[in-house]
């Protein structure tokens, strides 16, 4: 039952620089507001916490609640999550009533700027899902909320919410794409069909629906949680596997470390993935030439990967090699030519040899201490 | 010692355990499956088949023809006339001469055979073919002493003479004795039979071609071949004809990539199956690159993958038909992989993970890259071509093929519908009605899919009427000839180089002389030349355009392979080099700045290669630029 | 090896779509549930659909190696739950494994939900590997995103509903498909009361949202929202390698992977 820490004010001087292309080539840094406007994705989730302190609103006696029990994986909010309970804000918004964010990890964030009027702390329901729908059936049972929404995600917000409607025998949208309080919609029959309905009780909602609430705050009151469920879950969490990232297969890895012709160091290549805990990849020309294993092969003949961050020493990025990164939301490339296709795919294109970059990274990885 | 009685005797038995073994090779064969055979018309047509077919193919290494013409001549001679002196007891001289002379002649050939041997090439095998030579030798030493005491009028030897010479001649007869048992003379029984029955008698008269698989039956119990016994028994018997010349290793594209198919090992493993229980260990060939002798088990009973042969060499064949070509024992390599992958595939689900995910596309989209078969020419939307949907009938009917889906093909398709307008020729498309023709599923064993592919297709093509189908690939070229026409469906079919040459000689296209002088050299696709014997259009096209032509060293009917045949690009077997790298040095080391083309296939698979290299143009592209229109 | 001898696994598998042609076939998800079942040695396997008995895409699952499929006939309105109950009364599994989402009615994905209600089953979703116990208990590893793996072990009998986690399933063999049995069964229909009151049409393709630039002042805003950055990325030209690799962790930590 720990409060939610209040929002970080600490600026980090260097936390939203932004670098941005110049038609002579070179980089021009953005910072302050700037940066936050060049709507780089990264700063994006660094100024939401260190926004000036705005007013909070509060609302004391709101007609219903829009429960919402968003992923918050690590005790962070996701971007779905953070849409979803703009979603429950919208929600309820409508008619006069709040919103209640239900948790089951202690947040690392400020809930309130994220849209929370209540917050409800689920943590002693404990990892099982069994016993965590079990809790969210008796806070349901005590709070009455009008809607109950979750995320349609692989974290755990899509068997959730299916648990907790199959418990309680309530209705539910799964997959839902539009929601308000009178209907909502979701797609059958393989994305054929689209079907409308009153809006359920249970709401499990796509990605990209809602929008996340920016620039206001709200009071995210802690509200008591109902006591542990008496239930022995049959389902036993033993926890998370050690997560190794050269045994994940490279279309899950998050971070890959991926080396074409300009790579020659093998030895330093391996290091440092292994230093950075990176997912090894490869273009066709390295894996033909036997320097990796074929299954580390990036590209349309390869795997198609969809990394958070990918990282191309020497690639200059064949078309097929580019669709097998297409999916990658940050791409770091590095070459001595700076028009080559894969620096013009990169959202950081450092024109330099990456041979040497790699050493340098690998000293400066050990300096740190890994 | 020497009499003729004790000669005639040792004819006699020497021919009697020839005659057990070679009845239970008889019945090691039989144990295949059926086969329809011609018997009568089979055997009468064996010598002509020997003569004529196998010499063409011998020939092609002329110093080899020579021995085997003299060393089998001679051999055959030999005992044609021993037959008539000894057994038929016929007292002229001139036989006697006559055998003194055949002698001879062998002799010669042995000499060759010894030459060759002092130190084989690593595609030659050893073990007992290392002892012929020699054996044979003290043969023709025996007979050529007979001969001589035989021409001076003495039929018997006595003594400590006689008694070596009888000795000496024993010896010689026993390996052929032992031919029929597996000794290294199998390839001369077994071969003679194998041209009788050959499972595809057809290549031996009219084209002198017969490249097409044939349909399987889908309703049979057994799909493709599972386990030695499972291939039809005139396919066994067209294994144990191999004479392990190794000329199959020397041509196969894969072998030189370092991929684990040696095409004359596989024939071995499949003999080794079919004809004894045990290993590999006695075999003394190369190797399938990356495996070990000693590695490989099989029974006539028990399944072929992976214990006698491993999916990867199965998996790693072009069906470039190199082997196939240069086999002076005319064995067909490429079906007996086929019925392999076919059972795999059919029965087993046993296929490679990329090329799974290619064939369920196939079933599904009815291409391969799982396109939506609405957009197959929605590049086109410039092009204004007319569908045969709309039109109904046109003289030609192009076939776009899966290529049509990939840009690189498009560029190919456009320079070909430019020429096709330039020589105001009469022709249309299906449209989105065309389906994928099934080559890549069949190579890939599935049979069904090819088949289902191709009946839809039939019934498309049912709808309208041409004249003639002209297509830029090879693949569908063969299939639609040579394939289509087993569940139905006979048509007019050329490919587009031999279209647009029939055009150009016609005078309706006109080439002006290329202006660019960067020198060419023609790429012959496997399925176009090997497959369809069509090496000459594509290059009068080039001599057309006056560029100036360098030829690889292997090109026409003995070109190597891009590597994208069979579905090898897919299943993409790892090996030490990529196929299409070793083409392109090829093209390299004759001094080519332009690589011609005339496949979709080859020009994505040459593309490939890492530059700098010369640039990979189809004859269409080529000749696009220099049409007068 | 033998823990699992005698174990009969239920798979309830449906009729998918391909994304495509729309072309039936067999569903990725059901067949990664088959797949996880024939990866439990010594199992006997059924598998279970509700549906057209007719459809041939269901002959696509008895090809990857299972001899026997139940089918209960059911229509597209149907509630399949009432469909599903009585064969599996008969069947009595230890284990019923499923696709996280039939594929061609509702696709809801609450199928297994209301199923392990129903049976009073434990479930758990997004499996990727199952092995069972010889105390009678499986060992169940679930795929997170971003290849995370999280462990749990269940009591038998369970619901297990594979993800795409799950090994990738194999080939059907067209042999194995056409000898495959399926053997039919009909219950008295019940429509589906949670569909009631629902409004269908086709579905339109749904644009893919761009997010408009928030925060700033209107100017900065507007700036961000119509000045195209080139190539989308920022370009660096560093003095030294060390001033690269700074740069690079200090955008890896910024992009959360460091």
């Amino acid at each position: 039952m720990r409060a939610p820490r209040p929002a970080r004010l600490r600026r980090d001087p260097r936390g939203e620089r932004v670098l941005q292309p110049r038609p002579d080539g070179r980089v021009r840094v953005l910072r302050g507001e700037a940066a936050t406007a060049a709507g780089s994705p990264i700063v994006a989730g660094v100024t939401a916490a260190t926004a000036p302190a705005v007013p909070v609103r509060t609302i004391e006696q709101p007609a219903y609640l829009v429960l919402v029990v968003p992923d918050a994986i690590d005790g962070r909010l996701s971007a779905q999550d953070r849409d979803l309970i703009g979603l429950g804000r919208a929600m309820a918004d409508a008619d006069g009533g709040a919103v209640c964010v239900a948790t089951f990890t202690a947040p690392l964030e400020d809930l309130g700027t994220a849209g929370a009027d209540r917050l409800v702390d689920l943590a002693s329901a404990g990892d099982a899902p069994e016993r965590r729908a079990a809790m969210l059936q008796a806070c349901v049972a005590r709070e009455h909320p009008r809607h109950v929404l979750f995320p349609e995600s692989d974290w755990g917000g899509g068997d959730l919410g299916r648990r907790l409607a199959a418990l309680s025998g309530s209705p539910i949208a799964t997959s839902a794409w539009r929601a308000d309080l009178a209907t909502a919609a979701r797609r059958a029959g393989g994305g054929t069909r689209e079907v409308s309905m009153a809006t359920p009780l249970i709401l499990v909602v796509e990605p990209d629906v809602g929008e996340a609430v920016t620039g206001e705050r709200y009071e995210a009151r802690i509200v008591d949680a109902p006591g542990a469920p008496d239930l022995a879950p049959r389902v036993v969490d033993r926890g998370l596997r050690p997560y190794d990232p050269q045994s994940v297969a490279l279309e899950e890895a998050e971070f890959i470390l991926a080396a074409g012709n300009g790579v020659s160091d093998w030895a330093a290549f391996h290091a440092l993935a292994s230093a950075l805990g990176a997912s090894e990849g490869g273009s066709r020309v390295v894996v033909d030439a036997g320097a990796l294993p074929r299954h580390r092969q990036v590209g349309a003949t390869g795997a198609i990967t969809t990394a958070r961050c990918y990282v191309a020493l020497g690639i200059s990025g064949a078309p097929q090699h580019l669709q097998g990164v297409s999916a990658c939301e940050h791409v770091i490339a590095v070459n001595v030519d700076p028009n080559c296709d894969m620096m013009k795919r990169a959202t950081l294109a450092v024109i330099a040899d990456a041979q040497a970059v790699m050493h340098a990274l690998l000293v400066l990885c050990r300096d740190k201490g890994g | 010692m020497t009499t003729p009685s004790n000669i005639a005797w040792l004819l006699i038995v020497t021919a009697a355990v020839a005659a057990v073994g070679a009845w239970r090779r008889w019945r090691l064969w039989r144990a295949g499956q059926p086969a329809s055979v011609d018997w009568i018309g089979g055997l009468l047509a064996m010598p002509r088949r020997y003569l004529v077919d196998v010499h063409e193919v011998v020939a092609r290494e002329p110093a080899s023809a020579r021995m085997h013409v003299h060393v089998a001549g001679g051999l055959a001679a030999i005992l044609a006339l021993l037959v008539l002196i000894y057994l038929l007891d016929l007292q002229s001289w001139w036989l006697r001469l006559a055998l003194l002379v055949a002698v001879l002649m062998m002799w010669r050939g042995l000499r060759m055979l010894v030459e060759r041997r002092r130190a084989p090439p690593a595609h030659l095998s050893r073990g007992g073919f290392q002892r012929l030579p020699d054996v044979l030798r003290l043969l023709a030493i025996g007979l050529g002493v007979l001969a001589v005491f035989l021409v001076l009028g003495n039929r018997e030897v006595g003594g400590i003479v006689g008694l070596a010479l009888f000795a000496t001649l024993a010896l010689g007869m026993a390996e052929l004795a032992v031919a029929t048992w597996g000794g290294p003379l199998k390839h001369a029984f077994a071969g003679a039979l194998h041209l009788a029955f050959h499972p595809r008698p057809e290549r031996f008269s009219g084209e002198k071609r017969s490249t097409a698989l044939k349909p399987l039956d889908l309703a049979a119990a057994r799909l493709g071949a599972e386990r030695p016994i499972d291939f039809k028994w005139n396919q066994l018997l067209g294994f144990d004809a191999c004479v392990q010349c190794g000329r199959c290793e020397q041509m196969c594209p894969a072998y030189a990539a370092g991929q684990p198919l040696n095409p004359k090992k596989l024939i071995q493993d499949l003999v080794l199956g079919f004809s004894m229980t045990g290993d590999d260990r006695r075999y003394t060939g190369s190797p399938h690159p990356g495996q070990a002798p000693g590695d490989r088990r099989g029974a006539p009973t028990a399944p072929i993958v992976p214990e006698l042969v491993a999916p990867e060499t199965l998996w790693a064949c072009t069906t470039c038909r190199a082997c196939v070509y240069e086999c002076p024992m005319m064995i067909e390599h490429v079906d007996a992989i086929l019925d392999m992958r076919r059972h795999l595939t059919l029965a087993q689900g046993a296929t490679p993970a990329k090329a799974v995910n290619v064939l369920e596309e196939l079933r599904q989209t009815d291409n391969s890259g799982g396109q939506d078969p609405k957009a197959r020419i929605d590049w086109a939307v410039d092009q204004r071509l007319r569908l045969m949907r709309d039109v109904r009938q046109a003289d030609v009917l192009l076939w776009l093929g899966d290529g049509a889906f990939d840009r690189r093909v498009q560029r190919t398709l456009r320079a070909l519908f430019k020429l096709l307008r330039a020589a105001g020729v009469d022709f249309a498309v299906l449209g989105e009605e065309e389906l994928d023709c099934g080559d890549l599923a069949r190579r890939l064993g599935d049979e069904a899919a090819f088949q289902s592919l191709a009946r839809r297709n039939l019934a498309i093509l049912g709808r309208y009427r041409f004249n003639i189908i002209v297509t830029a690939d090879p693949h569908a070229y063969h299939s639609l000839k040579n394939e289509y026409p087993a569940l139905g469906g006979h048509f007019r079919v050329m490919h587009h180089t031999g279209y647009l040459a029939g055009l150009q000689r016609q005078g309706r296209l006109k080439i002006a002389a290329s202006t660019d002088a960067r020198p060419v050299s023609y790429h012959d696709p496997c399925y176009l030349g090997r497959y369809n014997g069509e090496v000459a259009a594509p290059r009068a096209l080039l001599g057309a355009l006056g560029v100036p032509l360098k030829e690889m060293a292997r090109s026409g009917l003995r070109s190597r392979c891009c590597g994208g045949g069979g579905g090898a690009a897919i299943t993409d077997v790892p090996g030490k080099l990529r196929i299409p790298d070793m083409r392109m040095e090829d093209a390299r080391a004759a001094g080519a700045e332009i690589v011609a083309v005339a496949c979709p296939q080859c020009t994505v698979m040459l593309e490939g290669v890492i530059g700098p290299r010369p640039e990979v143009r189809d004859v269409a592209e080529l000749l696009a630029e220099a049409v007068v229109e | 090896m033998d823990e699992a001898a005698g174990l009969q696994v239920v798979t309830l598998v449906s009729v998918g779509r391909h994304p495509v042609t729309g072309r039936a076939r067999r569903a990725p998800l059901d067949a990664r549930a088959v797949e996880l079942g024939l990866r439990i040695p010594g199992a006997r396997q059924v598998l279970l659909h509700a549906g057209d008995p007719g459809a041939e895409a269901l002959r696509e699952y008895l090809g990857m190696g299972v001899e026997t499929m139940h089918v209960v006939r059911c229509g597209p309105r149907d509630d399949v739950l009432p469909a599903l109950r009585a064969p599996l009364r008969t069947l009595r599994p230890s284990l019923i494994l499923t696709g996280m989402r039939a594929e061609g009615a509702e696709d809801s994905g609450m199928v297994p939900y209301l199923i392990a209600q129903s049976l009073g089953w434990p479930i758990v979703a997004q499996v990727a590997d199952v092995a069972i116990g010889r105390d009678g208990k499986a060992t169940v590893v679930q795929a997170l995103p971003r290849g995370r793996r999280r462990e749990f072990e269940v009591t038998l009998p369970c619901v297990l509903a594979a993800g795409m986690g799950a090994p990738a399933p194999r080939p059907s063999a067209y042999a194995r498909a056409w000898r495959g049995r399926m053997a039919e069964a009909s219950v008295a229909p019940v429509a589906d009361a949670r569909c009631e009151g629902w409004q269908e049409s086709l579905a339109r393709p749904r644009g893919k949202r761009l997010r408009a630039p928030r925060g700033g002042s209107a100017a900065a805003r507007q700036r961000a929202a119509t000045v195209v950055v080139a190539s989308g990325g920022a370009v660096l030209q560093p003095g030294s390698p060390q001033e690269a690799a700074r740069a690079i962790l200090e955008y890896l930590r910024r992009a959360g992977v460091r």
